[in-house]
């Protein structure tokens, strides 16, 4: 069992206050392991996006705490956390947010540049990163002369570039085709078993997340089903992680206090944090 | 980021809506040319008027006058006439004039070195070693120390001694104004009663002609000229009081300066230096000068919100660029430098076109309008506009701290941005 990258405690977002008041988390506990990739999947507004941004420390929760490596970021400087957005983490947008004046290997080479990255090795592991997608014959084109498939290549390499331990992703085949979203598909589990880059891919689209190591279905702020399906090995146990998820990282064990919840209804998850403990053996 | 790379983005940046930096651009370089034209009017007269004043005195000496009686300058109609008062006072063309005892006062003052008054000699002629004689006007002696020299020096105070120009140097007699120096010339001149007399002086130097005028003519020494004064005034009744308009007192040690004019101000004298008197012209020049570049001024005030406006809505636009930047982990400290130093470089080149087209224009206007064939040749010396180089970076660093000021106002506006807000923006 890999350590945990990423955890949650407890996590609650409330946006807004008095008569305008929304809870858009209420109290998320849950972890992410290093090399899994892991599918946030729910409705629209159920809070995929919030939970996403701050598991990336783009936002601050209103409570609970968001650790990284086992360390909670609250007690991380606002330069650390800048830094570790940069360093650790790539992005990976819906929307592709690529800049439309610059060249396509400008927009890939953005994050080593916001770094201090001189620029001839900036460029270098710029072009690295256009090759490994297949895209450095596009460099030197303009970003929006690209078409949807490409374009969300381009960001790929752009969270490529930095070489993160993590890639967060918000919807990454939302706009595309079903054959491109596999291209991109394919890109990306190929990143997660070839260089154990860990993966959160927010999702509405159902293969997508049956593809993912793992999923966390979330509805109305909180988790309502999570199993844990292990591509290599069949029948391992799916395990709920609601409430007071534990890792015994000396023995690599897992412990999971939360029952497991039918998948068809998902609605139906009490918040029971007397459910029977679960113990599960390393298997990856 | 990388302050280079900073640099070169927010310039990228810049050029992005040309359009828009253009039109910005030009109201900056409208404010940095008229502040250029404006100042460098003022440099250009100021410096006609230290070159049309050179010559004319020495910054160790003191221009001493009598202060007028109140009472008496009032120009409410004529005063009554009262023969005792009206000779013991001594005016000259309305002037109140330095006496005898006067001028002994001020010998007498601390730091006070000598005192020569002010005294109008008219030499008949001046007779070179061949015998041709001249007409002559004699210089101030009190101007010698400042004038140009071309051989030789300035006439020694206590001896018979006379700087000739060097353009007097053929009708002399004389090869080249090395020669001159230590050669003999004779002064002429005529007494109250019309009786001539003629008197040796050594030529101590040539000078050249200033383009204030001064050094075009001959100057003597103080000894020499009172000499020649004291027999222009002789052979009339003997006790004709001596009253002079002003006198030039020496005060070697210029920080004793201030206190000598005080001392005067006390015995009812008003003492100037050279530079007091410059500094009164100088000082109505600054002032027209200040209130042309309060124009500019307020013409680049004006520009200043054309760069709020400009990056206002270049924030606005970019919104989700600021996003993506800070979700990358830039830090709002730098994003402020990249909106700011875009700022500073609308601010850059619009100062440094408008400088260098300000510099242009006005070399170009001064050549044509006090240049030959101008409408202000005739004026001798005159330059309408001056380069001075200090001023001139004074003036791009002035507006880059205008346009980084009015910058600060939408860089904070982008460092403040959420990103999540910015990436949802539509
Ligand atoms: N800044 C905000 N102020 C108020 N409410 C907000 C804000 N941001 C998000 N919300 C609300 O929080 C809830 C969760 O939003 P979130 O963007 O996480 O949804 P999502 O699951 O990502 O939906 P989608 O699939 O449509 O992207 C929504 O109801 C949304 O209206
Ligand atoms: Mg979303």
């Amino acid at each position: 069992m890999e350590p945990a990258v990423l955890e949650t405690e407890n996590l609650v977002k409330v946006y807004g206050r008095g008569a305008n008041r929304f809870d858009a988390l209420k109290g998320l506990t849950l972890e992410i392991r290093r090399g899994e990739s892991v599918a946030v999947i729910g409705k629209s507004g159920s809070g995929k996006s919030t939970l996403m941004h701050l598991m990336a420390l783009l936002d601050r929760p209103s409570q609970g705490v968001v650790a990284l490596n086992g360390r909670p970021v609250s007690e991380l400087k606002n330069k650390e956390i800048h830094k570790l957005r940069n360093e650790s983490f790539g992005f990976v947008f819906q929307q592709f947010f690529l800049n439309p004046n610059q060249t396509v290997l400008e927009n890939v080479v953005l994050p080593l540049k916001i770094a201090g990255v001189a620029k001839r090795e900036r460029n270098r592991r710029g072009m690295e990163a256009l090759e490994r997608l297949e895209m450095a014959d596009k460099a030197k084109n303009k970003a929006t002369d690209l078409s949807g498939g490409q374009k969300q290549r381009a960001c790929i390499a752009r969270a490529l570039v930095t070489s993160p331990s993590v890639i967060f992703a918000d919807e990454p085949t939302g706009n595309l085709d079903s054959n491109t979203s596999e291209v991109v598909e394919e890109i990306l589990f190929g990143l997660q078993r070839e260089q154990g880059i860990t993966l959160v891919i927010v999702t509405h689209d159902d293969d997508l997340a049956a593809k993912c190591d793992r999923r966390i279905y979330l509805k109305d702020g909180e988790i309502v089903q999570a199993e844990e399906i292990h591509a290599d090995s069949a029948g391992a146990p799916a395990q709920g992680t609601t409430g007071g998820e534990r890792e015994d990282t000396s023995t690599g064990a897992h412990v999971a206090p939360a029952p497991q919840y039918p998948a068809t209804e998902p609605w139906a998850a009490p918040a029971d944090s007397d459910g029977p403990k679960h113990r599960e053996e390393g298997t990856r | 980021m990388k302050a280079t790379d900073v640099v070169t983005t927010a310039l990228g940046n810049t050029m992005r809506s040309k359009a828009r930096t253009i039109l910005t651009v030009i109201a900056i370089f409208i404010g940095a040319f008229t502040l250029t034209l404006t100042s460098g009017l003022g440099v250009g007269i100021n410096q006609y008027v230290d070159r049309a004043l050179e010559g004319f005195g020495d910054q160790d000496q003191i221009y001493v006058q009598k202060i007028a009686d109140q009472t008496e300058t009032t120009s409410q109609g004529p005063q009554k006439y009262d023969p005792d008062e009206a000779a013991s006072d001594g005016m000259f063309g309305g002037m109140p004039m330095l006496s005898e005892g006067d001028i002994e006062t001020v010998r007498g003052i601390d730091g006070v070195e000598s005192v020569d008054p002010t005294v109008f000699v008219s030499a008949t002629y001046l007779e070179a070693q061949n015998g041709d004689q001249y007409r002559l006007t004699l210089g101030a002696p009190g101007q010698s120390g400042s004038l140009e020299y071309a051989a030789g020096e300035s006439p020694a105070r206590d001896a018979d001694e006379i700087t000739i120009p060097s353009t007097w140097l053929d009708a002399l007699g004389y090869d080249d104004a090395e020669a001159a120096v230590g050669e003999t010339v004779k002064v002429g001149m005529t007494n109250v009663v019309g009786e001539e007399q003629d008197f040796d002086a050594t030529i101590s130097g040539v000078t050249d002609e200033m383009i204030s005028g001064a050094g075009a003519d001959p100057v003597p020494s103080s000894s020499f000229n009172e000499k020649l004064y004291d027999y222009q005034v002789s052979g009339g009744p003997d006790d004709t009081p001596q009253a002079y308009i002003a006198a030039t007192a020496v005060v070697p040690d210029l920080d004793q300066q201030n206190q000598v004019k005080t001392d005067l101000s006390d015995e009812g004298m008003l003492g100037m230096t050279f530079e007091d008197q410059l500094g009164a012209i100088r000082g109505v020049i600054n002032a027209v000068t200040w209130v042309l570049n309060g124009f500019a001024l307020i013409a680049l005030l004006a520009a200043a919100f054309g760069i709020v406006n400009t990056l206002l809505m270049s924030v606005q636009e970019r919104t989700r660029e600021i996003g993506l930047m800070k979700s990358l982990g830039m830090s709002p400290g730098k994003i402020f430098g990249l909106f700011s130093s875009e700022a500073v470089l609308i601010g850059l080149i619009g100062s440094l076109i408008g400088v260098g087209g300000g510099v242009l224009v006005g070399t170009v206007a001064n050549a044509a309008l006090t240049g030959e064939g101008g409408a202000l040749s005739s004026v001798a010396g005159l330059t309408l506009y001056g380069i001075a180089p200090v001023q001139l970076l004074g003036i791009v660093v002035l507006i880059m701290v205008i346009a980084f000021i009015a910058g600060t106002l939408p860089a904070a506006r982008a460092a403040r941005k959420d990103p999540i807000e910015a990436l949802r923006y539509e």
